[in-house]
C-alpha cells in the first residue's frame, strides 16, 4: 500500500513540476493583472508542495497493510492491454466506421474481461456496434462516423 | 388567485392523453440519455431536439421537460448499478448507491431516488409558481463577488469529501484546478497547456474527465479482478423500509431546499447542488462514519436536491430568460425554436399561448412575430 502512495506521489510531482516548467513560458502577469501564467504557476507550486507534504506524511506513516494498490503482472498486461485497445478504438473510429470498429472492440474487450460464450460475445458486440449505430443513426439522426468500407 | 387559475388552466391542457403521452416518451427517451455514460442532459436534448419539430408548442414543451427530467434521474441508473456516472449530476449518487447496491439494496436505492426526484421535483415546481417573481430578483443580484464566494464554497465542500485526508482533498482539488486551465485563457485569449492541439483550445470537458475517471478506472478494476462478484440486486424491493423511511424524510426535506436554492442562482450547475446536499446530510448525521458505505440518506439528498434544482433553474429561464446551466441553454434555444420567447415576454404577454390550445403557429417566424400572434 505505501510503495504505491510512494509511487503516485512521484507521478503526481511529476505532473506539477512539466506543468510548473510550462507555466513559466507564459506571462506571469502584465499592465493589467494577472497574466495567463498566474494561475497555472501558483497551481503547480501548490500542488507541488502538497505532494511533497503527502510524501513526508506517508514516509513517516507506519503502515503495515498487506493489501497492494499495484496490480499483478497479470492484470497489469491486461489494463495495459485494454487502454491500448481503447487508444486504437478511438484512432480507427474515423477510417473503419464505428459499426465496425465498435464490433471488434466491444468483441475483444468481452474475451479479455473472461467472456468464453461466443454466441454472447456475438449477440453483445453486435448489439453494441450495429445496434447502437441503427438506433442513433436511423432513429435520432445522430451522424456517427461511417468508414471507407460504408460500414 | 390569477396565479392558480392559470395553473388549473395548464394543468387541463398538460392532462389531455396526448400530452401525457409526449410526457411518457420524453422521460423515457431522457432516461435513455441518462443511463448512457458519456451523454450528458445538454447533448442528448440537443440531439432530441428535432423530434418535437412536428409537435405543437405545448407538446413540446412538455416533451423536451420530460427529456430533461428523465435525463436527471437516468443517471442515477448506471451510477447504482454498476459506479458509472450517465451524467455529472450523479456523480455523488455512485458513493453511496454502488455500496448500497452491493449490499443488496440497489432496489431501494433506486426506488428512494425516484421518491426523492420526485418529491423534490413536485416542491421545487409548487415553490416556483408561488414565490418565482422576488426569488428570481435575488438571485439577480449576485455578482462577482458572491459567485466568487459560491465557488470558494464549492472548493471547500470538494475538499472536505474526500475523507480521513485533507491533504488527499486539498491535492486533487488544485490537480482540478490545473486541468481546468487547460484551453483559452478567459481574460487574456491566449492558450494554456493546449501544446498546439486545436481541440484542446475549448479545454477538457467534464464528461470526458468524468469517463476517465469512473468509467475507465471501473474497466481497469474489471480487468484486474476479472471474477470479482458481480454486484446481484433484488430490484423488486424498491420501496425502503419503515427505518430507510424515517433516515430519508429529512434528507428529502432538506434535498429539496438546497437544490431549490441554488437553482435559482445561474451559473451553479447541476453538480454543485448535489455536493452541497451530500455534504450537508454528512455534516448533520449521527452516523456520518456510514456515508460512503452504503448511507441511504447519501442518496436521498443528492437525489432530491438534482430534482429540485432542475425545476428551480426553470426560474430565472423562464421569468428573465437566464439560463442556468448548459441543459437549460439548450432547452431555451428550443422553446425559441418552438415559438416561446424565455423572458418577461413569456409571463406577460403569451400566457394564452402557453395554456389555450390553439392552431400551429409558422415555424420559422421570428420572436416578434410570434408574439403578436397571441397579443
Amino acid at each position: 500500500m505505501r510503495r504505491g502512495r510512494l509511487l503516485a506521489c512521484v507521478c503526481m510531482l511529476g505532473i506539477f513540476a512539466a506543468a510548473l516548467v510550462t507555466s513559466l513560458s507564459y506571462s506571469l502577469s502584465d499592465a493589467l493583472g494577472p497574466g495567463p501564467g498566474f494561475f497555472p504557476f501558483w497551481l503547480s507550486l501548490l500542488g507541488a508542495a502538497l505532494t511533497v507534504a503527502l510524501l513526508v506524511e506517508i514516509a513517516r506513516s507506519h503502515d503495515v497493510a498487506t493489501a497492494s494498490i499495484l496490480p499483478s503482472q497479470q492484470a497489469a498486461w491486461q489494463a495495459g492491454g485494454v487502454l491500448i485497445a481503447l487508444a486504437a478504438a478511438a484512432a480507427l473510429l474515423e477510417p473503419l466506421g464505428f459499426r465496425l470498429t465498435m464490433l471488434l472492440f466491444i468483441a475483444g474487450l468481452l474475451f479479455a474481461l473472461g467472456a468464453r460464450s461466443p454466441s454472447a460475445i456475438l449477440l453483445t458486440a453486435l448489439a453494441g456496434s450495429f445496434g447502437v449505430f441503427h438506433v442513433f443513426f436511423y432513429w435520432l439522426k445522430v451522424p456517427l462516423p461511417i468508414g471507407a468500407l460504408g460500414l | 388567485m390569477d396565479t392558480f387559475q392559470h395553473l388549473l388552466s395548464g394543468l387541463t391542457a398538460a392532462t389531455s392523453l396526448q400530452n401525457l403521452g409526449f410526457a411518457l416518451i420524453g422521460c423515457f427517451l431522457g432516461t435513455l440519455i441518462g443511463v448512457l455514460p458519456g451523454l450528458g442532459p445538454a447533448a442528448g436534448t440537443a440531439i432530441l431536439i428535432p423530434l418535437t419539430f412536428t409537435l405543437d408548442p405545448i407538446g413540446a414543451l412538455i416533451m423536451l421537460s420530460a427529456i430533461y427530467y428523465g435525463a436527471m434521474y437516468g443517471g442515477t441508473i448506471t451510477s447504482v448499478l454498476i459506479n458509472v456516472p450517465g451524467e455529472a449530476a450523479s456523480v455523488v449518487t455512485c458513493f453511496d448507491g454502488y455500496q448500497m447496491a452491493k449490499q443488496g439494496r440497489g432496489g431501494t436505492a433506486l426506488g428512494i431516488a425516484a421518491i426523492g426526484s420526485f418529491v423534490g421535483g413536485i416542491a421545487a415546481t409548487v415553490a416556483l409558481i408561488v414565490v418565482a417573481p422576488p426569488l428570481a430578483r435575488i438571485a439577480l443580484s449576485f455578482g462577482p463577488p458572491e459567485f466568487f464566494a459560491l465557488m470558494v464554497l464549492g472548493l471547500c465542500l470538494i475538499t472536505g469529501l474526500a475523507g480521513q485526508s485533507l491533504l488527499t482533498g486539498l491535492l486533487m482539488t488544485v490537480l482540478g484546478l490545473l486541468i481546468a486551465m487547460v484551453g483559452i485563457d478567459p481574460v487574456r485569449g491566449a492558450p494554456r497547456f493546449t501544446f498546439g492541439i486545436p481541440s484542446l483550445y475549448d479545454g477538457v470537458g467534464f464528461i470526458p474527465v468524468v469517463m476517465g475517471l469512473f468509467g475507465i478506472a471501473e474497466i481497469l478494476l474489471t480487468v484486474e479482478a476479472p471474477y470479482r462478484e458481480v454486484v446481484k440486486t433484488k430490484l423488486t424491493s424498491l420501496l425502503p423500509s419503515r427505518e430507510e423511511w424515517r433516515r430519508s424524510f429529512g434528507a428529502i426535506a432538506r434535498g429539496t431546499g438546497v437544490g431549490f436554492f441554488l437553482g435559482l442562482i445561474p451559473g451553479v450547475g447541476a453538480i454543485i447542488p448535489t455536493f452541497v446536499a451530500y455534504v450537508f446530510e454528512k455534516r448533520l448525521s449521527k452516523t456520518p462514519e456510514q456515508f460512503g458505505r452504503g448511507a441511504i440518506e447519501g442518496v436521498a439528498a443528492p437525489e432530491t436536491a438534482n430534482n429540485a434544482y432542475a425545476n428551480a433553474a426553470m426560474i430565472p429561464l423562464l421569468t428573465l430568460g437566464i439560463p442556468s446551466s448548459p441543459t437549460i441553454a439548450v432547452l431555451m434555444g428550443a422553446f425559441i425554436i418552438n415559438g416561446l420567447t424565455p423572458g418577461p415576454f413569456l409571463f406577460g404577454t403569451v400566457y394564452t399561448h402557453k395554456y389555450k390550445p390553439r392552431s400551429r403557429t409558422k415555424r420559422g417566424s421570428s420572436p416578434n412575430t410570434i408574439l403578436r400572434t397571441f397579443e
